[in-house]
């Protein structure tokens, strides 16, 4: 067995497993977490596993955070476009499952689709905010009411 | 840096003219309501949970609020002496970030009629003011000048809201992008409702540019209060109505219809009590050639009348271009002029409500 090889079977001592991910819907969940700034840290690494087989789904994807607990709102998000996601944090080589609260509002962390929002101006200190209306398959802009649709929000991470 | 206002709080006479406003009153057919100004009923309606309230969207009046707006301002038409001092040592702030004369004049007349101090921010004045400082350190500035109340106009979407959570003083959408423009739907409501006699079971048509509109949805979601009332939106696909407006409209059941094609234009407007008309604009069309080739459907004229109610009325926010004929300026369809007229008591019952002295 190489040594790259090792690296993808290997165990997490700590870290976050997000598993049962549709297929191929893997940088969508990256996109999400925001992994480009987080593999800065030296400690991070990030497995993806894309396409694999899966007994209930058929092919999922999983991805692996070396050495790093994602943030609620981030595992929120996920379970929100993803409801088959399963998270797992793994502590001392131990599974914990992990099940967030979903939020009623979205903070901060998606761009408003409307260029003309007030939310979308670069100078005024505004935080975004969106209402989550599940049911109907949309965030709704708490300052201009525009729609969303909850499968676009990876497009419309904040920057 | 936040320099101090070239001009100052104005006291006295407003500078504009107001015998056109007097004018306003005198042509006017006034329906009395059993309503008279100081009984208890008054009273209790000054002492309203619109106090203090901002009035940012449509949505946020409930049709009881709205009723009590009208009976206000049908007071201030029949009693417009009684509510000179209505705004006494109230100072109401009129930022507008956008262009507007009609709009700013309106509210400039409203709070001074009422007795008001109002602090005129409109442009270019307003650029020089704020030197492309943040909409958030303008209003923090507004704020700390100890204004009562904040009448915004806005380029931005959303604006409205932004603003009403920065400052504690109540803040008066006067338009925020193309979002919202609820005092004009208030006043539209109004107009139905003193042309009409009452707002329930009305088939109300908007036609023109729905997408880009601010009027629009406002009237949408006002209209939505009422029982029986029936939308028909009558614009190309690619000026249509927005899809927010349509989750609104079906969260509260409000039955509507979305006319795109140029045939099904006059089976819509002979279903209607009310054809409210908008600008359509060339630059809104993706293909110039297309604004040529529908700008004709969307022109009200007698020719498309034709297939209207004897009753209808027609309204527009004006001003207008030529999207709606002077030729129907003579007939009894042309609501538009007593419109505009009603601009100015529906504010003035607004502020008096938002600001006004208790009594
Ligand atoms: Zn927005």
């Amino acid at each position: 067995m190489s040594s790259e090889e090792q690296l993808l079977v290997r165990k997490i001592d700590w870290g976050t497993v997000i598993d049962h991910i549709p297929n191929w819907r893997a940088d969508q969940v990256l996109k999400l977490i925001e992994v480009e700034s987080l593999i800065k840290e030296p400690d991070v690494s990030v497995i993806v596993l894309k396409s694999v087989p899966s007994r209930k789904y058929g092919k999922k994807d999983v991805i692996k955070l070396y050495h790093y607990f994602i943030k609620e709102p981030d595992a929120a998000l996920i379970k929100l476009l993803f409801p088959t996601v399963t998270i797992n944090f793994i502590k001392d080589w131990k599974v914990q499952k992990y099940v967030p609260n979903l939020p009623e509002e979205l903070v901060g962390k998606v761009r408003c689709p409307e260029v003309t929002c007030i939310s979308n101006a670069r100078r005024e200190p505004v935080v975004r905010r969106f209402a989550v209306l599940k049911e109907k398959g949309y965030v709704r802009c708490y300052y201009c009411d525009a729609l969303l649709e909850i499968s676009s929000i990876p497009d419309f991470i904040a920057a | 840096m936040v320099c101090a206002p070239s001009k100052t709080v104005i006291r006295g006479e407003p500078p504009l003219p107001t015998d056109s406003v007097n004018a306003f009153y005198k042509a006017m057919p006034i329906r009395r309501r059993v309503f008279v100004l100081g009984d208890r009923e008054t009273r209790s309606a000054f002492k309203s949970d619109l106090r203090g309230r901002d009035i940012v969207s449509a949505k946020d009046l409930s049709r009881d609020e709205l009723e009590l707006v009208f009976e206000v301002a049908d007071d201030v038409l029949a009693n417009s002496s009684a509510y000179s001092a209505v705004l006494r040592g109230r100072r109401v702030a009129l930022l507008f970030v956008e262009p507007s004369t009609r709009t700013f004049s309106s509210f400039y007349i409203a709070a001074r009629r009422l007795g008001g101090d109002v602090l005129p921010l409109n442009e270019p004045e307003m650029t020089s003011l704020t030197k492309g400082e943040t909409l958030y350190d303008t209003l923090k500035m507004l704020e700390g000048y100890g204004v009562d109340c904040i009448v915004m106009r806005h380029p931005s979407r959303g604006a409205a809201r932004f603003a009403a959570d920065v400052v504690s003083a109540p803040v008066i959408n006067a338009g925020s992008g193309s979002q919202e423009h609820p005092t004009q739907a208030i006043l539209d409501v109004y107009t139905i409702l003193k042309k009409r006699g009452e707002v329930d079971g009305i088939s109300l048509g908007m036609l023109g540019d729905l997408r880009f509109s601010r009027t629009v949805p406002s009237l949408a979601y006002l209209v939505s209060n009422f029982d029986d009332v029936e939308l028909h939106f009558i614009a190309p696909s690619a000026l249509q109505v927005r899809q927010e407006v349509e989750l609104y409209l079906n969260d509260r059941n409000v039955k509507y219809t979305k006319v795109t094609r140029q045939q099904d234009i006059p089976d819509a407007i002979s279903r209607l009590d009310v054809l409210y008309v908008t600008r359509l604009q060339k630059e809104r069309f993706p293909d110039p050639s297309e604004y040529e080739r529908l700008k004709g459907s969307y022109r009200v004229d007698m020719d498309m009348l034709r297939y209207a109610k004897t009753s209808l009325g027609v309204m527009h926010p004006l001003p207008r271009v030529d999207e709606l004929d002077a030729e129907i300026d003579r007939t009894p369809h042309a609501w538009y002029f007593d419109q505009a007229s009603y601009g100015l008591p529906t504010r003035m019952a607004i502020f008096a409500l938002v600001v006004g002295e208790a009594r």
